[in-house]
């Protein structure tokens, strides 16, 4: 069979460069999805060998694998780079850069080049943070870096110009991301996806994207402030000059709070992806979920101060902190509720995915709980800084977090790749990744009460902690062992999978309407939707069907794309996308010069590549899109 | 747009374009970092007896009120420039964008001949009133300075004709000002504040 011609002029459109070049300068959503995936693979092994360096450490009382300044070091990195290397970039950047133009039926993002520059910058900043820490500077100062410990006088070494510069390069990239998403989603959806029509999926990005753009830059300007109080002689947190210690903290968790939001919605929807997927069922309580998903985040932005319920702010700012925070019960109950009751009424079949996702659901709930006795402000003054609180948020990060994703690399695996996975070894995994996870972390609970205080290096023997800590050593490594069958089950079946389908599952979303992997374009004729579950909507896809054998909406006269309205998805101007560029990389490497400049006070010098970075600005618009 | 076969008729031209829509985020995330740092300046504010602390003069009103009516009067140009690129009159938009650029550029000029002066009479590095007083005004005149950057770039454009990309440029662009503009009079009222 021949493709028709309409096909055939899209594919030579759509081309990318071939070889090394292409992936250089590339601006298809997907194979920036690949690459930030990739990337933040070799961040999520970094900080794996971290978290078991430090459960080697903690495995037994005075251990000496690492010592104090070590150990410092590596618990901070740790969790940077799980929260700020691993989790957004995995969620947003592969996860929602491949499939929400896939979803909403489009055939990029609303700003491809942008997209690239957003993948370019994130790597540069781990590998700046990296830097750091192979240099002997790595940020030692925990992930939230509390003044004063933070500052010149107790931190004199480089140590945490790497963490707020590397964070501030960080945070541009993730808000590109942001900022494109909401853009697209808003603005690019295929004709008929009116806002009711969303998946669900894409409101759970929409939720984390709108939590980025308003969250990162109380952090931005939380670390301009410390890197200027350790370079400059400012003093917004030096009290002796008028500063406050605690303005650290607000701004700090004024991110921070909706940053956990942040990295647990997309995870959110990923379950409401799976759980359709495997139930053959619509999500209960569709818009309620929805609204929940963006209720979470909205929320999210009001509850800052629990995590300061020791600092000695007044106890009335206090009860309206936590007052707010178990506000944020509602929206998540709703949607464990819509989950489960999806899943009990409807056909599961437990395939890999699906056991993944009961298994976040099963920690999210766990992990619910114990944040519900945070919110008691007595119990949260008792337990901070405990493993108890290491405990909690492992449960919501790791197990809530972090098991959608294992549960969605297995789901989509076949669209990405077009081979299928083994799902006896997929199942074997999940099994033993759910046992060590708890192996690892429910002992935290207990040595939490028993009150062993976290971010210590060792501890002495005859407390009672140290069988609960073996336990917790042992429960990481087969956790680690898990999560490698995971990928090796991923990595053989790449090469000797049986050939997938294009829709395995039967899913609910347009991804599934377009073969395995997707081609450069993703649609031939761009699609039409009357539901949010646009794939099972037989008729339309046969409609589309019969569309690109008349030749109609094929969009075929360059990289084109439709840009609809903003509420009812109609469409309203058909434009000429970008495609291939090397502008974003050379943005980029002008970008990472100048921070790594600023990390070594060689100030003129920043000035100087700053003034380059605006050229290249200029190079980047100088070829402007054909009038379509 | 028929001949796709997609559905219901594009609209007319009034509908925003893309790059508005990017330039609407851009502005939504720089007016959160503005807010936080006028934050900043509150909580620090309260948390001092003596604000400006001691030997630190308190600011003056009509000269940076002046200059701050400098940059809004730049306003009505760059709304001006706007109607007359929609109109496809190359010159007159140009016209009006050159007019708004003098009257900004006089603004960044003079706002930068006052920070010469207080340094004179006290540091960033003097207090914490200091470190947030340039902090906040330096960071709204860096948004000024990045908008001064994108008109001459526009000018730059518009100079070798209109083009339905450069309109969206400078719907993009003016956006930007409008929101700078607002940013800059909360910011300037935020620092004056001790004087009020």
């Amino acid at each position: 069979m021949t493709p028709a011609p309409p096909v055939e002029r899209l594919e030579r459109i759509w081309a990318p460069r071939p070889g090394v070049l292409g992936w250089l300068t590339t601006t298809d959503h997907k194979r920036i999805g690949l690459l930030y995936f990739w990337a933040t693979l070799v961040f999520f092994g970094a900080g794996g060998v971290e978290a078991l360096l430090i459960r080697t450490q903690l495995a037994q009382p005075h251990n000496h694998v690492l010592g104090p300044n070590a150990y410092d070091q590596v618990f901070t990195m740790h969790g940077l780079t799980m929260i700020f290397w691993f989790i957004i970039p995995m969620t947003t950047g592969a996860f929602g850069n491949y499939l929400i133009p896939l979803m909403i039926g489009a055939r990029d993002l609303a700003f491809p080049r942008l997209n690239a520059l957003s993948f370019w910058v994130f790597a540069a900043s781990g590998v700046f943070l990296y830097t750091g820490l192979f240099l002997g500077f790595g940020p030692n100062a925990g992930w939230f870096d509390y003044v004063p410990l933070a500052s010149r006088l107790y931190d004199p070494g480089r140590n945490i110009e790497f963490y707020t510069l590397g964070l501030i390069f960080n945070s541009i990239a993730s808000t590109l991301t942001a900022a494109n998403f909401i853009v697209s989603i808003f603005k690019c959806r295929a004709p008929g996806m009116s806002f009711n029509r969303i998946p669900l999926f894409c409101f759970a990005f929409l939720a984390a994207s709108f939590g980025l753009l308003f969250a990162l830059p109380a952090l931005s300007a939380d670390l301009v402030y410390l890197f200027l109080d350790r370079n400059v002689g400012t003093h917004f947190f030096d009290p002796a000059h008028g500063g406050a210690t605690l303005l650290w903290q607000h701004l700090f968790w004024f991110f921070g709070h909706p940053e956990v939001y942040i990295l647990i919605v997309p995870a959110f929807g990923i379950a409401t992806e799976i759980i359709p997927a495997f139930t053959q069922r619509k999500m209960i309580a569709f818009p309620l979920v929805a609204i929940a998903e963006l209720l979470v985040v909205f929320i999210g932005f009001g509850v800052w101060a629990h995590h300061m319920f020791a600092t000695g702010i007044p106890t009335v700012t206090l009860v309206f902190f936590a007052g707010a925070s178990a506000m944020v019960v509602i929206p998540s109950t709703i949607q464990v509720f819509a989950w489960s009751t999806t899943i009990f009424t409807g056909l599961p079949r437990f395939k890999t995915p699906l056991l993944f996702i009961v298994g976040f659901i099963l920690f999210f709930v766990a992990g619910g709980l114990t944040g519900i006795m945070f919110i008691a402000i007595p119990f949260d003054q008792q337990m901070t800084d405990t493993y108890f609180v290491v405990a909690h948020f492992h449960y919501i990060i790791f197990g809530a977090a972090v098991f959608p994703i294992f549960g969605g690399m297995y789901y989509w695996f076949p669209k990405v790749t077009g081979r299928m996975y083994f799902e006896r070894a997929g199942q074997v995994s999940f099994w033993i990744i759910f046992a060590g996870t708890n192996l690892l972390f429910f002992p935290m609970h207990i040595v939490g009460l028993l009150g062993m205080p976290r971010r210590v290096y060792t501890y002495p023997s005859g407390l009672g902690w140290t069988i609960y800590n073996v336990l917790e050593t042992i429960g990481g490594f087969v956790t680690a062992a898990g999560i490698l069958l995971l990928f090796g089950n991923l990595v053989v079946s790449y090469f000797r999978g049986p050939r997938a389908e294009p829709d395995p599952w039967h899913g609910p979303t347009l991804e599934w309407s377009v073969p395995s992997p997707p081609p450069e374009y993703n649609f031939a004729v761009v699609p039409t939707v009357s539901s949010a579950y646009p794939n099972w909507d037989a008729a339309d896809r046969e409609l589309d069907r019969q569309r690109l054998a008349a030749g109609a909406g094929v969009l075929d006269e360059g990289p084109e794309q439709v840009v609809s309205s903003f509420v009812d998805g109609e469409t309203q101007e058909v434009v000429r996308m970008p495609h291939d560029s090397p502008w974003p990389i050379l943005v980029a490497l002008c970008l990472s010069a100048m921070f790594a400049v600023l990390a070594v006070e060689k100030y003129t010098v920043a000035a100087f590549l700053g003034g380059l970075l605006v050229l290249t600005l200029v190079g980047w618009h100088a070829k402007e899109p054909e009038e379509a | 747009m028929s001949a796709y076969g997609i559905g219901a008729a594009a609209r007319g031209g009034r509908e925003r374009p893309l790059g508005w829509w990017g330039a609407a985020m851009l502005v939504a995330t720089e007016a959160t970092l503005l807010a936080v740092m006028t934050a900043t300046y509150f909580y620090l504010r309260f948390k001092n007896v003596a604000w400006p602390p001691r030997g630190v003069p308190v600011p003056t009103l009509v000269v940076p009120l002046l200059v701050l009516g400098l940059l809004l009067a730049a306003t009505t140009p760059v709304c001006l420039g706007v109607r007359a690129g929609r109109a496809r009159r190359r010159a007159a938009t140009c016209g009006w964008l050159i007019v708004a650029l003098v009257l900004q550029a006089a603004y960044l000029a003079l706002q930068l001949h006052q920070y010469a002066h207080d340094l004179r009479r006290f540091a960033p590095s003097g207090s914490a009133y200091g470190s947030i007083y340039y902090t906040l005004l330096g960071a709204a005149d860096a948004h000024v300075a990045v908008g001064l950057l994108l008109t001459l770039w526009l000018l730059a454009k518009l100079a070798r004709g209109i083009t339905r990309y450069r309109l969206n440029a400078l719907e993009a662009i003016s956006f930007y000002w409008y929101a700078v503009n607002a940013l800059t009079v909360v910011v300037t009222l935020t620092v004056l504040s001790p004087a009020l």
